[in-house]
């Protein structure tokens, strides 16, 4: 091989593996662009697909499976008890429960024997015999809601409440539950055996009040009192009253005490209801009887308070299942009526339970078939069926942590149920339909997510913010487009092309200004100023306009010399002192104006006459800002349209002798109306996003109202103020990812319209 | 009259009011704020009154307007005036402003003597000095004697308080982090098994930690021996008198009495102190600094984060993807979310950021200091990261167009020279494109400065009380809760406890914000016109 040839081929082989070196390079830039861009891109989108998961366990029903079942009896222990099916008031066990953690529950049998067991295989774990009752035998129980406090009735006439206590320690990280019992004072409260009690113990005053229907037809209150002095150990007084009277020899079948002890509800075996006020113990006030099942003599079977002991659940022996709570009503002597609210979806047979949860709106409700529903009662839907294979429930428990349900039927087996229903609260209608609250006249929007007790009724409807969002949009746009589309108008049409250089930045910069700015001046500084100059507000359209055609009118005979010397154009200028002057006239005018149309004070007469109520931080400053916020790019866009129409279509119409006016009016405007409406559309996808002008300036309540005096609370501001306090996958902060999901798809839908639209437009122009 | 509206002129001009209308709008603005900003700082002059129930009340006057009655209805035909009094001495008088009607001023004066003071506590202070001790012992007395001597020792006071908070702040504070590292080590080794060996060492380093502390705490307290050894009593307009230390005194000056030029240059040394000092008094006092750096050091990492992902995005969609109806699509779907809320991107952070990734990546690395959060909760990285998210389209559709206005001669000549897509793209296309990229960073360095909503729920916080930068090992703490120039308007416009007091300040902070956007706007547009004219390659 030559020296040239070897050169030749070093050359060759360092430009080949330079080439290599090049290849490989490129070839690693191009995966990495492609699978950077890619995931950038995907990541975009992610954000609706995160956001649409987290909103989703919100309509995903109640999950439930069976966890254990077996056969009381086969427990040593229990065996000797009798279930004598032929006599439903024989069936020995008469109460059961659980704990919160349902590893343990318990029965307690008529001979007074409390018998702790576990949930899983139904092995006794303790037994505790009641040693007050002493020979006595139970005959009627009781289970307040809260779980704990459950009371027996004997056959004697007297009355025990029993206090069940789980001590929970930790040895070597496992948890161990030890379950006891505290028996209260046994107090007597008839002569007879009673068939039905209700005691419940006043956490206030700690009194306490029991309700007894004796065997021999009685019924009877007996409320222990705290004395008022505490000098000393005075023992409580017992008050005992005879209500039988008022229930005009009907059998009762059904009784329910709230916690507070003022409200007494009784149902008897023809229907009825009966109620009774008990806040003053000396003397129990008798209220009202009313007819609560669809046709009459439908025995009420069953009677439970709903957690916050407002709305009262009634299970009857058709198998109806009904939610009620008193509603205003001024033709009544109380000032409410007792209404029912729901109808909730039947039961095959007769209602034999009913247990409310203790943490939401919900409870289960059994019949004699074996099937127990689960309801809830604000939204007024079932969420879930379960049954105990046909034979009849005699005791029902729910879970203290609402996650599992416990029951006995007639064959004295245990089932134990464990359900996840993580967000029973919300549907489809209770997020955006009219839903009944307790304590309000008719179903209405509300949303009010939080309270000051655990008993507080959540009332999630996104309508209210929904329409607030819109307002607040629709009262900026209101504001704005008349001033950037005219605006717009008069840049492109009517002036120089020199001047739009210097005027177009200028709005530019409207557009940079954050609106933390613009929030806080509307907030802290326009709103009080405002307040006092509202007759001003609205003469200034009036005021301007009229200086303007004044202005107009003089223009018309200023000397030519003179005119000639301004640009096309500038001589608008002259219209900036006008509308200064104009506005000072306006606010001179207000006081005048305020005496003579409104008499002296406009809010009185707005409320007198109008009926409407002044807020000072109200829609009008809103509109105001947002207006300020949204009107730069209305502007941009408008005048870009404006502009690009081509110039001969203004050279042509001229020609033909239109005036300038005709022309922008009747020939551009319409060619670039697509891009006009474009411009609107983006605008109002700005307005409706907007969080932190509506959290400063408007009074941030959500009120369903067009009066533009009052404030609202918008989708945005509201996710902003409740996102930090709601907890970590609760209902509270699903419902607002779902807010954050609909801002997201309203926006998109308006500003992809707006691309589409102005996409065409540029198409037309081509070819125009 | 027909002729008057024929011609359309009418109507033209009322286009015209429209445009100035707006023009005004923004002048008005720009103005109110500069006004109200910038005057915040000029020591205003100190007027004493006597009112007609014998009483004196001295403070600046706020402002002055006319009485409406209760009912809302202004009252008789006269009008009637009042005027609203900055008194100060809220530890005498319970709260800052008065008003006082007009009609009730028997005489009004300027009070050469009157000392302004702004103080540590307890916010501005109006009245006359008394006398100033030391040890106990009057070395002056009277306001011509005191007042030289006031100006010359609140220096020297000035002074011992940055001592002290340095030992405080930087010493004491460095102590306490290494006390809380051992103890975060020692819980790491207890759930691991626990080695009783290793856990002695620590607690040995622990105990040496702590007697370092013990020598601090009493250099400290002879430092605070020495801050309050000079006292002066201030007498206030109504008599009462009141004792402060000098060290409690921020700033004294004696408006009343002092000429232009002094005027001037106090004004210039409390605008360096708005921008250079950490905040007072639930942030209605002091400066802005710390605000100034999280806004800063946010939009930093921000920017670190956007620019090279934004440019993947716009180089794949506009150089390597093959057009057609899906990449038109995806590229409307990209604009489109530059319009989406704000708050959107936040609460996606909140649920996939914060609840998401930092709490995994608590779990794994941060389990001793469970169950306080250290990335599971907001802070100034997943605040950067949600910005960056709002702000990528942004970046996407200024490339493309600058890619975009690339013509694809040049491309082509270069692929036709033998250059590999990569080179091309690297050294010919990009650099063409850069003053669109600049612009495109710097449009988004612009928008996320003014965001607030997604940042109040990813880690901006009223106060913090560090900044995200310090000295110890990682130096940038990724983890830490931050403030911001935005969120303190509304923090302190809305939120704070005495919201008259604090109305100049957010003024000064609002203008300080539309400062830097309309900086970084104007740099924009100087930038992407300097670089055009460099890049712009020759008619071809």
């Amino acid at each position: 091989m030559t020296a040239q040839t070897r050169l030749k081929k070093k050359d060759n082989q360092q430009a080949s593996s330079g080439l290599k070196r090049r290849k490989l390079a490129d070839f690693i830039a191009t995966s990495v662009v492609t699978t950077g861009g890619i995931a950038v891109i995907l990541s975009i989108l992610a954000i609706l697909v995160f956001i649409g998961i987290e909103t989703v366990p919100l309509f995903q029903g109640v999950k439930s499976e069976l966890a254990s079942s077996f056969v009381l009896r086969e427990s040593p222990e229990l065996s000797s008890y009798s279930l004598d099916n032929s006599d439903n008031k024989a069936f020995s066990f008469i109460a059961t429960g659980m704990e919160e953690y349902r590893e343990i529950g318990f029965v307690v049998t008529r001979d007074g024997m409390l018998t702790f067991l576990s949930l899983t295989d139904g092995k006794t774990i303790k037994q505790f015999p009641l040693t007050e009752l002493e020979d006595s035998k139970i005959t009627a129980s009781f289970e307040s809601v809260n779980n704990k406090l459950y009371s027996f009735g004997t056959n004697d006439g007297f009355i025990l409440p029993v206090r069940t206590n789980y001590k929970i320690d930790f040895v070597e990280e496992k948890r161990v539950i030890t379950p006891e019992i505290t028996e209260g004072d046994l107090f007597k409260v008839a002569d007879a055996s009673l068939i039905k009690i209700a005691y419940e113990e006043s956490e206030e005053d700690g009194g306490s009040a029991a309700v007894a229907y004796t065997s021999g037809g009685e019924l009877l209150l007996a409320a222990l009192v705290e004395p008022e002095d505490d000098f000393g150990d005075s023992e409580p007084k017992q008050l005992t009253h005879n209500l039988t009277e008022e229930l005009h020899g009907n059998t009762v079948t059904a009784i329910e005490l709230d916690q507070s002890l003022e409200n007494l509800f009784v149902g008897t075996q023809n229907g009825k209801i009966y109620h009774w006020d008990l806040s003053d113990k000396e003397s129990p006030e008798f209220l009202r009887a009313i007819d609560a099942t669809e046709s009459p003599n439908t025995e009420i079977t069953a009677l439970a308070f709903l957690l916050g002991d407002r709305s009262l659940l009634v299970g009857d022996e058709a198998g109806n299942v009904s939610v009620w709570f008193e509603v205003p009503d001024k033709s009544s002597p109380t000032g409410d009526i007792l209404t029912r609210i729901h109808q909730l979806s039947p039961l095959e047979l007769p209602v034999t339970n009913i247990a409310a949860s203790a943490r939401d709106r919900g409870f289960i409700a059994s019949d004699e078939g074996g099937n127990i529903n689960l309801y809830h009662a604000t939204s007024g839907q079932m969420l879930k069926e379960l049954s105990t294979e046909g034979s009849s429930v005699q005791k029902l428990a729910f879970a203290p942590k609402s996650d599992g349900v416990v029951a006995i039927d007639k064959e004295g087996k245990m089932f134990n149920w464990s359900l996840d229903n993580p967000h029973p609260e919300t549907n489809i209608k209770t997020l955006f339909g009219k839903v009944w609250y307790e304590g309000y006249q008719k179903p209405e929007y509300v949303w009010q997510s939080t309270g000051g007790t655990d008993e507080f009724e959540p009332k999630l409807s996104l309508t209210p913010l929904a329409f607030g969002t819109l307002k607040g949009a629709l009262y900026a746009l209101f504001f704005a487009i008349p001033i950037s589309i005219f605006g717009a108008i008069c840049v492109s049409q009517f002036m120089h092309p020199s001047l739009r250089n210097t005027i177009k930045p200028t709005i530019e910069i409207m557009a940079a200004l954050p609106s933390v700015v613009l929030g806080f001046l509307a907030g802290l500084w326009l709103a009080p100023i405002i307040e006092k100059i509202i007759p001003a507000v609205f003469t200034v359209p009036i005021v301007l306009t009229v200086f303007t055609l004044i202005t107009v009118f003089i223009w018309q005979y200023v000397p030519r010399g003179i005119k000639g010397r301004f640009k096309d154009g500038s001589e608008l200028f002259i219209l900036l002192p006008v509308i200064i002057i104009g506005i000072l006239v306006s606010l001179w005018l207000n006081q005048p104006i305020e005496s003579a149309i409104f008499g002296g004070s406009y809010k009185e007469w707005f409320y007198s006459v109008l009926g409407l109520q002044y807020d000072q931080r109200n829609s009008l400053i809103v509109g105001f800002a947002m207006g300020f916020a949204v009107i730069p790019i209305i502007f941009t866009i408008s005048e870009d349209a404006l502009s690009s129409v081509p110039k001969h279509m203004t050279a042509g119409s001229l020609a033909l002798g239109a005036n300038r006016w005709q022309t922008a009016i009747r020939v551009i405007l319409p060619t670039a109306s697509p891009g006009i409406f474009s411009a609107v559309m983006i605008g109002l996808g700005r307005a409706i996003g907007e969080t932190m002008i509506v959290l400063m300036a408007t009074g941030n309540t959500p009120i369903m109202d067009w009066s533009i005096f009052n404030g609202f609370r918008a989708l945005s501001a509201n996710i902003a103020v409740e996102i930090p306090e709601a907890p970590h996958g609760g209902t509270l902060y699903r419902v607002l990812f779902l807010a954050a999901l609909l801002l997201f798809f309203f926006t998109f839908f308006i500003n992809t319209i707006a691309e589409i639209v102005r996409h065409r437009l540029r198409k037309k122009y081509g070819q125009l | 009259m027909n002729k008057f509206w024929k011609n359309g002129d009418p109507f033209v001009w009322l286009t015209g009011v429209a445009l100035m209308f707006s023009l005004l709008m923004i002048a008005g603005l720009l103005w109110l704020i500069m006004a109200k900003g910038l005057g915040f700082f000029w020591p205003a002059g100190v007027t004493e009154f006597e009112l007609q129930n014998d009483t004196k009340i001295m403070g600046e006057i706020t402002a002055h307007e006319q009485i409406r009655g209760i009912s809302g209805k202004s009252d008789t035909v006269e009008d009637k005036f009042r005027t609203q009094l900055k008194i100060g001495n809220r530890d005498l008088f319970g709260l800052d402003f008065r008003w006082i009607d007009d009609d009730q001023i028997v005489s009004q004066s300027e009070p050469k003597y009157a000392v302004v003071m702004e103080r540590r506590e307890w916010g501005n202070f109006y009245g006359f000095i008394k006398e100033i001790t030391k040890n106990g012992a009057v070395i002056c007395q009277g306001n011509e004697e005191c007042w030289p001597k006031l100006e010359e020792d609140i220096l020297v006071y000035a002074n011992i308080y940055k001592q002290i908070r340095k030992i405080g702040k930087s010493e004491i504070g460095g102590i306490n982090r290494e006390i809380e590292n051992y103890r975060l080590k020692i819980r790491g080794i207890e759930l691991k098994g626990g080695n009783p060996e290793q856990i002695k060492q620590i607690e040995a380093k622990i105990a040496d930690e702590e007697n370092k502390y013990k020598e601090k705490e009493k250099e400290l307290s002879v430092l605070y021996e020495e801050f309050t050894k000079e006292k002066v009593v201030m007498l206030s307009v109504d008599g009462r008198e009141k004792e402060m230390a000098l060290g409690n005194i921020v700033l004294a000056f004696r408006p009343n009495a002092m000429n232009w030029f002094q005027k001037a240059s106090l004004y210039a040394h409390r605008v360096w102190g708005f921008v250079s000092d950490e905040p007072r008094e639930a942030n209605t006092e002091g400066g802005v600094f710390p605000a100034i750096f999280g806004t800063i050091m946010m939009v930093l990492i921000m920017s670190i984060v956007v620019l090279p992902f934004g440019v993947l995005a716009a180089l794949y969609l506009r150089e390597y993807a093959k057009q057609g109806t899906l990449v038109r699509i995806v590229r409307i779907c990209v604009n489109n979310l530059a319009g989406v809320p704000s708050i959107v991107f936040g609460v996606f952070a909140v649920g996939f950021f914060i609840y998401g990734i930092g709490a995994s990546i608590d779990s794994f690395f941060f389990s001793e200091a469970l169950p306080n959060p250290t990335f599971g909760t907001g802070g100034i990285l997943w605040a950067s990261l949600t910005l960056a998210l709002l702000t990528v389209p942004v970046v996407i559709v200024a490339t493309e167009e600058g890619l975009a206005a690339v013509s694809q001669e040049i491309r082509h000549g270069s692929l036709a020279l033998g250059a590999t897509k990569f080179e091309t793209t690297w050294k010919i296309v990009i650099p063409s494109a850069m003053p669109a990229i600049l612009t495109g960073l710097i449009l988004a360095i612009a928008r996320a400065t003014g965001e607030v909503a997604p940042l109040m729920i990813t880690g901006v916080v009223k106060l913090a009380p560090q900044l995200p930068v310090d000295g110890y090992f990682p130096y940038v703490h990724l983890e830490r809760k931050f403030m911001h120039l935005g969120f303190h308007i509304y923090d302190v416009g809305f939120q704070s406890p005495n919201v008259e007091a604090a109305k100049p300040m957010v003024f000064t902070t609002a203008l300080l914000l539309i400062l830097i956007v309309i900086a970084l706007n104007l740099t924009a547009i100087v930038i992407r016109n300097r670089l055009k004219k460099k890049y712009t390659t020759s008619a071809v």
